[in-house]
């Protein structure tokens, strides 16, 4: 579905990613950690067409794209209807037919009676469901996830992620997401890539998701 | 979902009262100010408010100011509809492409640096005395002012919002629809707010240079037979063509764009 070959990138003469290379297969769950800076935002940014790699290739199979960025990133001056319809509309659904599936997204994301709603007047949570559920809106067959669940508190962390793994697992949709939390990483993913300061990439041995986490928080344990 | 507005609603329509109260002084401190100031000078140079309300009340007795009021709004509504439009356009196309910008900003220059009064004079050379020659000079001088604010609106745009856009292929008029045209917006209103009093001054300054009718021309014509008080009413004339342009048109323009800001609050 996703297929990295030997991909390097360079923002001016800063080497972002080197030689990386991985495959994503269709209906895997694959997280991307590492800690800040080390090139985790482009690999999603490189999948989306965002960004073209300085050497090597990027396949990705299928045009429909749903992308939860880190922070909602809502249209201010629409309601959270029209926020989610506007990617619909984008792919030439006609207006009513998009508002129509826009509503049914919001009620599955528990934000039925909150259409007519502008961004500024939603709670960070809520406008983070919204932006959930414009992603899936589109019946996306890759779903791309900027962490997704920073700068939230646990309750609310946890039912975002309830929630998302839910839809994730009904729908069958390929996901990428990355994060700096090995913890969040082993809850949600089947795969786990890590990117080193090196610049390049090493998947994760999850046969012993337990002794992966342990090692993490032992080797986090000073930082804290 | 924080409301400003207190358990009662009584706070912001007591701070509206207090703006207005405020407002209405400065508005009575020019009106003393004006009649003070007559007070102490020759009636030849300056009118009191009084006799400023007679000549006005004689003008709009006959059908003299109506006449030369829809001429003068006409050469103005269509040439700032002219100039606002190129600009905006113009704005638009040149924020949306770097190439243009750079094409365009020798002509920016020119325009903004060249005063009003020689692109009147130079108008009235190419074309002569009229209409045309007036709407001519207040596009031209209304132009370069919504360019500059249109342009500074599209670079000013959130471009995590134009990514979003990208991501989720909205195309080409999608994306000037919903996420450029909007956050444009403020900046292009309050360009259109400054190109609208550039205009009224621009008309004024053709109409006294390069016409044979409108207020700009009634005011000229006034001072060079020095009625004095009918010259300070075309004045007021002014003004209030101003406000019925400011309250009636781009306030009400700049509530209904700017309508999720409010509801945001």
């Amino acid at each position: 579905m996703i297929t990295f070959s030997e991909v390097s990138k360079f923002f001016d003469s800063l080497q972002v990613l080197r030689e990386v290379s991985f495959r994503v297969a269709e209906g895997e769950i694959v997280a991307v950690v590492g800690p800040s800076g080390v090139g985790k935002t482009t690999v999603l940014r490189l999948i989306a067409g965002l960004l073209k790699p300085d050497a090597g290739a990027v396949s990705v199979a299928g045009a429909a794209l749903g992308y939860v960025f880190q922070e909602p990133r809502l249209l201010p001056w629409r309601t959270a209807l029209d926020n989610v319809a506007g990617p619909l509309r984008a792919k030439g659904v006609p207006k009513q037919q998009a508002r129509e599936t826009a509503a049914e997204w919001l009620e599955r994301v528990e934000l039925a009676g909150f259409e007519g709603y502008h961004p500024a007047e939603l709670s960070g949570g809520m406008a983070q469901r919204v932006a959930i559920a414009r992603a899936f809106a589109v019946q996306p067959r890759i779903l791309l996830m900027d962490e997704p669940f920073s700068n939230m508190d646990v309750e609310l962390k946890a039912s975002l992620m309830v929630l998302l793994q839910g839809l994730i697992k009904e729908l069958g949709t390929t996901v990428v997401f990355v994060t700096h939390d090995l913890l969040e990483a082993l809850q949600l993913a089947d795969r786990i890539l890590e990117l080193t300061p090196a610049r390049t990439v090493r998947e994760l041995d999850l046969a012993d998701r337990a002794a992966v986490a342990r090692d993490w928080l032992a080797k986090i344990q000073p930082l804290l | 979902m924080a409301s400003t507005t207190s358990r009662n609603g009584a706070r912001p329509a007591t701070g509206r009262r207090r703006r207005l109260l405020y407002g209405l002084g400065g508005g009575a401190a020019i009106l003393v100010g004006w009649q003070l100031l007559s007070l102490y000078l020759n009636p030849a140079i300056m009118a009191s408010p009084a006799d400023t309300a007679v000549a006005l009340f004689k003008l709009a007795w006959g059908s003299k100011l109506w006449i030369e009021v829809l001429i003068t709004l006409k050469r103005l509504v269509i040439g700032l509809a002219v100039g606002a439009a190129a600009g905006g356009v113009l704005g638009v196309a040149a924020g949306l492409e770097a190439r243009l910008r750079s094409f365009l900003e020798p002509f920016r220059w020119v325009g903004m640096t060249i005063p009003a009064v020689i692109i009147a004079v130079l108008a009235m050379l190419w074309f002569g005395l009229g209409d045309f020659t007036v709407m001519f000079i207040v596009a031209l001088i209304v132009l370069p002012t919504m360019y500059v604010n249109t342009l500074a609106g599209v670079l000013s745009v959130d471009r995590r919002l134009v990514e979003m856009g990208q991501v989720y292929r909205f195309p080409r008029r999608l994306m000037l629809t919903e996420i450029y045209l909007p956050g444009v917006a403020s900046p292009a209103l309050a360009g259109l707010t400054l190109a609208t009093g550039i205009g009224v001054r621009a008309v004024v300054l053709a109409e006294v240079l390069a016409a044979m009718s409108g207020v700009g021309h009634a005011f000229s014509r006034a001072m060079s037979y020095l009625e004095t008080p009918e010259l300070y009413a075309w004045v007021v004339v002014l003004l209030g063509l101003m406000a019925v342009i400011e309250f009636g048109f781009l306030r009400p323009v700049k509530r209904r764009a700017m309508r999720w800001r409010k509801a945001a609050e």
